[in-house]
């Protein structure tokens, strides 16, 4: 995003709307430092600026690539879902995605609030790819990777820096172990945060297979979370 | 994207928070759905919900209910939020009734949700969970602020608007109500639970 500096009359509104913080104000009017921005569109489409400053010039490849990661209206190509991600197990019950025997594991880096770069994005898929995960062919992170195999994203756009990008993956049941404590390891080695999460079908015990695997590594899970209930027709085999 | 899954707060503070919503799968059983996704709405509607919204059209307090409600499309997502387990359990009632096809996911205290599935003779089909925030912890914000935040999982409220609308309720600038409408105007999918925000910036206000 930019701001129209014939237009900007230096009220200031639009600071407070920047999740990465990085509007401010230079020589008495609003200054976008370009580098940070992930062009999330939340400046423009607040309507917080009273004369209609804030706008989005002509972007090239690496500045839309940070919209497609950063704008949750834009849907991906690749997956005609709008936001960042997929739809992973909310239609789990059509698509079975997640069968029983796998789970399905996604790090968000940059969430919440803090945003990444994607060499700190790489990182993390390269500690889970050592695990031999499946990556989810139809989620923006896996669609910029050059090697499934190794984690590795394309060098020209490690730089550029996104509200959040999703490492999101199937593992089998016996692999998630090993999969959580390399990802405590590789917590300690990048620059930004990441929202944690992992999800299963319910077996006839009534939990999903993951709870035992966290609660065994003595890791936590919250008291909330997502419920897939199964209305969604046909119903897919999981078993 | 698990736009409704890492909401932060204890058990006590999340009690009283739930999204219900409807999303089909594009390579299942998308094609002219949009239809149901209508007939969703009126049925999500009826149980007063604090908050709505259509991911590809925005939220109740941009849109309005009417237009939240209409235009839906195949690839639409549609959200209610609730306050209590009581309506959630209403709900599922109908729309298991209804049996629109598309795909229910609910939101909130695993175990209330999975009471509200045994009362009406359901099943918890697929469980997400929270491992929380890993990493460079140290430059996040308060606790308060992330409850707040968290509330819109695609990170479209700034954790500077909520120190800032804090600083202005607390300088009596602007109430409660106002700071959590603005906070909620920020989230297109309408998953933000006004109340909730409310009672979180009271307390926040009053330190």
């Amino acid at each position: 995003m930019e701001i129209n500096k014939e237009k900007c009359i230096g009220c200031g509104l639009c600071v407070n709307y920047c999740p990465m913080k990085c509007i401010s104000m230079k020589e008495g009017l609003s200054f976008i430092e370009q580098d940070e921005c992930v062009e999330c569109g939340v400046c423009k489409n607040s309507k917080i600026c009273p004369v209609d400053a804030i706008y989005e010039p002509d972007l090239d490849e690496k500045r839309n690539l940070r919209k497609t990661f950063s704008n949750p209206l834009v849907s991906h190509s690749s997956t005609s879902v709008p936001g960042r991600g997929t739809e992973e197990m909310k239609t789990n019950d059509v698509t079975a995605r997640f069968k029983m025997g796998f789970t399905g594991i996604a790090a968000e880096l940059g969430r919440p609030g803090t945003g990444t770069r994607f060499w700190d994005v790489q990182k993390v898929a390269q500690a889970c790819a050592k695990n031999e995960v499946e990556f989810e062919p139809l989620n923006p992170v896996t669609a910029i990777m050059v090697d499934r195999k190794k984690g590795l994203l394309e060098e020209r756009f490690l730089n550029e820096k996104v509200l959040s990008a999703i490492v999101e993956f199937i593992v089998p049941d016996e692999k998630v172990k090993d999969v959580l404590k390399d990802l405590v390891e590789v917590s300690k080695e990048i620059n930004t945060v990441f929202s944690l999460d992992i999800c299963g079908v319910v077996d006839d015990s009534g939990r999903p297979y993951f709870e035992k695997a966290v609660e065994e590594l003595g890791l936590t899970y919250s008291v909330n979370g997502k419920v897939n209930v199964g209305l969604g027709r046909p119903l897919a085999e999981v078993r | 994207m698990t736009h409704t899954l890492h909401r932060r707060g204890t058990e006590e503070s999340l009690r009283d928070d739930f999204v219900v919503f409807a999303i089909a799968a594009q390579s299942v059983n998308a094609k002219g759905i949009a239809p149901k996704f209508e007939e969703f709405y009126k049925i999500v509607r009826k149980y007063n919900p604090t908050n709505t919204g259509d991911m590809k059209k925005g939220n109740l307090f941009v849109l309005g209910d009417e237009a939240v409600g209409t235009g839906m499309l195949d690839n639409s997502i549609v959200h209610a939020v609730f306050n209590d387990e009581e309506t959630v359990a209403s709900v599922l009632k109908e729309l298991k009734e209804a049996d629109l096809g598309l795909s229910i996911v609910v939101s909130g205290i695993i175990h209330s949700i999975d009471q509200c599935c045994k009362k009406n003779g359901m099943k918890m089909h697929t469980v997400e969970r929270s491992l929380g925030i890993w990493g460079k912890k140290e430059v996040l914000p308060s606790e308060p602020v992330l409850e707040i935040s968290t509330m819109c999982g695609h990170g479209m409220i700034p954790f500077n608007l909520i120190e800032s609308l804090v600083e202005d309720i607390s300088a009596n600038r602007i109430s409660t109500t106002e700071a959590a409408t603005t906070i909620a105007r920020q989230c297109h999918c309408g998953i933000v639970n006004v109340p909730r925000v409310e009672r979180i910036l009271n307390v926040m206000a009053s330190k």
